[in-house]
């Protein structure tokens, strides 16, 4: 089913009224909980975009790698959990640049969603 | 809102033996989901306190949390700060009788100034000015360290279990996590880095636990009060130290390590020349890692009181979309932390 203009669409547009139409009248908490709301559709955008990008298939890839190189198991659905596991019981090095590089992998694929701006 | 008003005021009438009281203002404060605050400002004949007063009147919110102290705890840690003369808003009077106002509640002076993060860290100060107010946040933990257990008035703060604070604030977050349940691997290898290199506690003295950019009032370049105490615990003065330090806490500007506003050199100098203690930076570091790993469970907490439905809220949703920011400070300050020893 095509249904266009798309959400991605949509949501831009929407986001791009409210900042450029509505907030220059608001003041104090109104103008704070509309520039909440464009903050909550600019994520929700980044996300949508993120994911026609091949994202989170790609962070998700290299974590799969990592455990798989451990003899860890890598269900794709439960990557994220059983790398929580495996460092809660200790059986990681911290210091490993690999583990480093697979947790700043998947940190800044959220920032890429949540805060871009953060990612230094 | 006029009805409350008359409320404090005749129960602050009461208290001072005023012969009358005139309200010549009252609103609702910013600030606190867990507490209303009121601004209380009335015209008082006669009694202790005569003439034009300002007071704060705090009371718990409809939707109260019951993490953090109560009011007549957070009102005996307030005696108790004042007391060891931290500048914070004088405790006056708590009342206990739900039936006066339908909830219990207690009045402080109001301190002048804003609290804004923003103002202050993008705010005109000179260097002269923001060294000034960075030695005078060291001087006010100093202060407050050095009230120590064990209290009668403060019997109602737990112990810290086990002998490093660090330590059981480790097995705390852990255990913060498995009742979240959302997995997260960041925060599960930077708990294991805090306890791999938990360093030699400091003595047992009261801690803020929230005194942060935000949560001290600044006139010019003046501190005028430190708020928000119900977060107030038994602890290792560095706790305080770091929270302060913590990147999260310096509102953009980020390369001054207190608070946006100034450097540790001067807070550490400060914290001795009015405690006599010698803090090793190392140890502010070492709970500044800690500090994020806290403020991620706070967020996550949050948004899982957003997604549970037990208080919907835009604000406690962006919150939780927040931890990533705290995971990616902690990859970075780590290793810097592990370069630099």
């Amino acid at each position: 089913m095509i249904n266009e203009p798309d959400s991605r669409d949509l949501l831009t547009e929407a986001r791009q009224v409210l900042l450029d139409s509505l907030v220059p009248d608001l003041a104090g908490e109104q103008k704070y909980q509309a520039l909440m709301i464009a903050n909550a559709m600019g994520m929700a955008i980044r996300e949508i975009e993120q994911r026609a990008q091949g994202e989170p298939d790609a962070t998700d890839r290299s974590l799969s790698q990592f455990l798989a190189g451990h003899q860890l198991p890598d269900d794709p659905s439960q990557g994220e959990q059983t790398l929580a596991r495996a460092l809660r019981d200790r059986r990681l090095d911290g210091d490993d640049p690999e583990l480093r590089s697979v947790l700043k992998g998947m940190t800044e694929a959220r920032l890429r969603i949540n805060n871009p701006g953060f990612l230094k | 809102m006029s009805a409350l008003a008359d409320t404090f005021s005749n129960f602050i009438v009461r208290q001072t033996g005023a012969r009358n009281a005139r309200v010549i203002d009252f609103s609702k404060l910013s600030g606190g989901a867990i507490q209303d605050n009121f601004g209380l400002t009335l015209e008082l004949e006669g009694g202790d306190r005569p003439g034009r007063q300002e007071f704060v009147v705090r009371q718990d919110a409809p939707s109260g949390v019951a993490e953090s102290l109560s009011r007549p705890e957070e009102f005996r840690v307030l005696q108790a700060a004042f007391g060891a003369g931290v500048t914070a808003p004088e405790p006056l009077w708590l009342c206990e009788d739900a039936e006066v106002s339908g909830r219990i509640f207690y009045v402080m002076s109001r301190a002048s100034g804003t609290a804004s993060p923003r103002k202050l860290v993008k705010g005109d100060l000179t260097d002269d000015q923001r060294r000034h107010l960075v030695r005078r946040l060291g001087a006010e933990l100093a202060r407050l360290h050095t009230v120590r257990p064990p209290m009668d008035s403060l019997a109602f703060l737990e112990m810290p279990t086990g002998s490093n604070p660090a330590l059981s604030r480790v097995a705390l977050y852990r255990r913060y996590l498995e009742e979240i349940g959302e997995p997260h691997p960041v925060l599960e290898w930077a708990l294991n880095w805090l306890e791999d290199h938990a360093p030699e506690p400091g003595p047992t003295v009261l801690c803020h636990c929230d005194f942060r950019t935000g949560n001290y009032m600044v006139d010019g370049d003046e501190l005028t009060a430190v708020l928000d105490w119900e977060f107030a615990a038994w602890s290792d003065p560095c706790e305080d130290l770091g929270w302060l330090c913590c990147r999260s806490w310096r509102f953009g500007g980020d390369d001054r390590e207190v608070g946006g506003v100034g450097d540790k050199d001067d807070l550490l100098a400060s914290y001795r020349e009015v405690s006599g203690a010698d803090i090793d930076p190392a140890a502010v570091s070492y709970w500044e890692v800690m500090a994020l790993v806290r403020w991620a469970m706070i967020a996550l907490q949050q948004a899982r009181r957003h997604m549970s439905g037990e208080q919907r809220s835009l604000e406690l949703a962006l919150t939780g979309r927040m931890v990533a920011q705290m995971e990616y400070d902690l990859l970075n300050q780590i290793p810097e932390l592990e370069e630099g020893q």
